[in-house]
């Protein structure tokens, strides 16, 4: 939290309206920007450009107060905690109704706020128009139009920020609810007074069953709590119906009203060019050829462009032509055949093994990845691609929201796994992570499946896919039946297409790139060295030999690849990298068991170090537990069914 | 007035294409949910535009545009 005493200045809103691109106009700093609701997941600050001695803090979007959800929760913590000068409420101004409804509560909060209706762009392409004076002038707080990715507005809402004030409050609620308010707002306000937000806003938050004031009053008001309890339980009781619903819709109500007077909506004819694509995109009958064509766009640009030509070059015509040879030759050169050179430039050196499979082999891949990923999440198409696959996704006892964090699975697990974040339950979240986990192949590993399977045939391939396909649909089948609690039906919002912008994708691939190369180099050393201590005590070959009746008798592999699943712990294209060592050595059918082992066996270690730190030790080792035996298992049968078949 | 004028029609009976008005939201929709469809546009009186209804149901709310399970949709009631 803000521990500086600088007070702040809070950026709220719905998800998915231009907060995080205006905190980047405001700071300088970059936070993740996409066109998906719910990316910005932890709140976010730094120092104003245009006044040093203040803090900006860009919050997860909400789209309600009080909070349920942990994005809400994220920022109703934020408002509670921080000591605040100003909100800023960035609003969509095409979607005025919605907007005003947040307002409504955000306004009895007592804290200085201006209030951005940003997309102002979009808003007039679709022929909306408000009245900002009249706006402005109801709330008695500053009102400004903006385009936070043009820039427009941008002086105005620094000069504004300047002139934020208390909004006269956009509602009375029923007399007898006023009562109620009134009531537990005297009592907060002698047991537990709020530093920055006023008595009233934490009333109707506390009343709506906000768990967060909820909290920080049993906090603050001590033994005082048990009497705002009572009077919450004898509110709720006088209330007929559900007392946090009855709120949600006197607010919502009176922001309709509002909303009306002051806006108005041109009747458009034809729908915009955008909306028709949208629809498109998710109509029954043109979304598969759209989504075929999407994903063959994508193979042709990260499995052709960046696995084949991109490592081509890297990987044989640098690394294995020039730098390698010279960086051996230096080496021995300078240190002689030793056991120092051979941890840098052996088998398994750090430069020979370790960069040059980071560099040369994954960075292309996961770049072109995360270059085909932006451009996809801030398109728009994303959420449309959940709608297209929410039936699949049902049968796995998730709902097509889980197709974010599936794909990114495709480019890194470990990544994919931080953002099952914006999955809506505990349960959701597990299941996804546990099928993230099994049979999800990263990037790197595909590249690395793609090089030594399509060199064997296109059928071997085939067999391999298929294979993941199965055991994607099977166990998601069984954990949706094992794993308790109810699938959650799929409710989202389809934001807008828009054109990508290339600055966006190219930051946001940037700032992914960066916390992989973080992430992924560090371990590829430490993977390497392990290797090679192994290597040098003479335990690898006693691994070896351990795990030959279970690779070589059951898998039907030669020994060595037992070499190949150790690597595959410390990262599994690592290991799979190992099994392509010895591809000259393996036939079709011994190649496609391997990959098959190999890609379900146990994610890479930052992955499980990932998975720990989202789902807790017992659950993160529960999972290995059930995945290394399975891997195994499927691994053997195909074995079997393959060499009974081949 | 004729008597279907005000009847009261699960979303997802309606066929795309039509403008409906938001008449409430049905007792299976548990709490959590109806706040939560409230809170995206899904209040009562409001017009609403059905785009689609397959795979999903996707409605316009103002100008945001939702996609639905028909198991929701099905118990949001609406009036033409
Ligand atoms: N046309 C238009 N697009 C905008 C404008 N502002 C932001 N966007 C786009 O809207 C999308 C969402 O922007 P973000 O800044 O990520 O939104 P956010 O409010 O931080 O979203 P969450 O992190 O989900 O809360 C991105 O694709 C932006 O490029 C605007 O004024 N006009």
């Amino acid at each position: 939290m803000n521990t500086s005493t600088a007070p702040a200045i809070l950026l709220v809103g719905h998800p998915n309206v231009g907060k995080s691109v205006l905190f980047h106009r405001l700071t300088g700093a970059y936070v993740n920007v996409s066109n998906y609701p719910g990316t910005t997941v932890e709140v976010t600050q730094a120092p104003a450009r245009f006044d040093a001695s203040a803090t900006l803090l860009d919050t997860p979007g909400v789209l309600a107060l009080p909070s349920r959800s942990d994005d809400e929760r994220a920022t109703m913590r934020a408002l509670l905690n921080e000591t605040s000068r100003c909100l800023v409420q960035v609003g969509d101004a095409k979607n005025l109704r919605r907007t005003l409804t947040l307002t409504a509560l955000l306004a009895e909060l007592g804290v200085p706020m201006v209030l951005a209706l940003n997309m102002h762009d979009e808003a007039m392409a679709r022929g909306v128009t408000v009245d900002i004076p009249a706006l402005a002038e109801e709330l008695a707080i500053p009102v400004l139009a903006t385009v936070a990715t043009g820039g427009e507005g941008m002086g105005e809402l620094t000069s504004s920020i300047a002139r934020a004030a208390v909004p006269d409050p956009l509602l009375h609620y029923d007399p007898l609810l006023e009562e109620e308010i009134t009531l537990l707002a005297a009592a907060i306000a002698t047991h537990a007074p709020h530093p920055s937000l006023a008595a009233r806003g934490l009333a109707i938050l506390f009343l709506g069953n906000d768990t967060e004031v909820d909290s920080w009053l049993r906090q603050h008001a001590g033994p005082a709590y048990a009497q705002l309890d009572a009077l919450r339980r004898a509110a709720s009781q006088r209330a007929e119906e559900d007392l946090p619903g009855l709120l949600a819709r006197q607010r919502t109500e009176a922001a309709d009203a509002l909303a009306t007077s002051v806006s108005q909506r041109a009747v458009r004819s034809s729908p915009l060019l955008a909306q028709r694509i949208g629809q498109a995109v998710v109509h029954p009958l043109w979304g598969i050829p759209i989504l075929l064509g999407v994903l063959y766009a994508v193979y042709l640009f990260v499995g052709v462009f960046g696995a084949t030509t991109l490592v081509g070059l890297l990987e044989e015509d640098l690394f294995d032509g020039i730098l390698n040879p010279a960086v051996t030759d230096f080496v021995t050169t300078q240190i002689g055949n030793n056991g120092l050179s051979d941890l840098l430039v052996g088998q398994y050196g750090l430069w020979t093994m370790g960069m040059t499979y980071a560099l040369a082999l994954i960075l292309p891949i996961v770049s072109t990845f995360f270059i085909a990923f932006g451009i996809l999440e801030d398109s728009g198409y994303m959420p449309r691609l959940s709608v297209i696959a929410n039936r699949i996704f049902a049968r796995m006892g998730l709902n097509g929201r889980a197709v974010l964090p599936m794909v990114l699975g495709l480019g890194c697990v470990t990544m994919a796994t931080l953002t099952t974040r914006i999955l809506h339950s505990p349960r959701e979240r597990l299941i996804t992570i546990f099928l993230l986990a099994l049979a999800i192949p990263c990037s790197a590993q595909l590249g690395v499946v793609l090089g030594m399977l399509g060199g064997v045939s296109f059928s071997a391939l085939l067999v391999w896919a298929l294979a993941m396909v199965g055991v994607l649909f099977l166990s998601g089948f069984l954990a949706a039946r094992l794993v308790p609690g109810r699938r959650i039906p799929l409710v989202t919002e389809l934001p807008p297409m828009r054109l990508p912008i290339a600055g966006n994708v190219l930051k946001k691939t940037t700032g992914r790139l960066k916390w992989y190369l973080i992430e992924v180099i560090p371990l590829f050393l430490i993977g390497t060295f392990l290797m090679y201590l192994l290597d040098r005590l003479g335990i690898l070959p006693a691994i070896i030999e351990a795990g030959e009746p279970l690779v070589s008798g059951w898998l039907g592999l030669p020994k060595e690849a037992s070499a190949a699943f150790v690597m595959g712990f410390l990262r599994r294209d690592f290991g799979a990298t190992g099994l392509f060592m010895l591809a000259d050595a393996l036939s079709p059918v011994q190649a496609i068991v391997g990959m098959i082992t190999i890609t379900l066996f146990v994610p890479c270690f930052a992955s499980l170090l990932m998975m720990i730190k989202e789902r807790g030790l017992k659950t993160g080792l529960a999972m290995l537990a059930i995945i290394v035996p399975f891997a195994f298992l499927v691994g053997g049968l195909c074995n079997l069914v393959l060499t009974a078949l081949w | 007035m004729s008597p279907h004028h005000d009847a009261r029609l699960p979303l997802a009976f309606i066929p795309p294409g039509e403008e409906v008005r938001l008449a409430g939201l049905g007792d299976e929709i548990d709490a959590l949910q109806r706040e939560q469809l409230t809170a995206y546009g899904l209040a009562e009186n409001r017009p609403l535009r059905v785009l689609q209804q397959k795979p999903m149901t996707v409605i316009l709310a103002e100008e945001v545009e939702l996609a639905l399970e028909h198991s929701v949709a099905r118990h949001i009631w609406v009036v033409r």
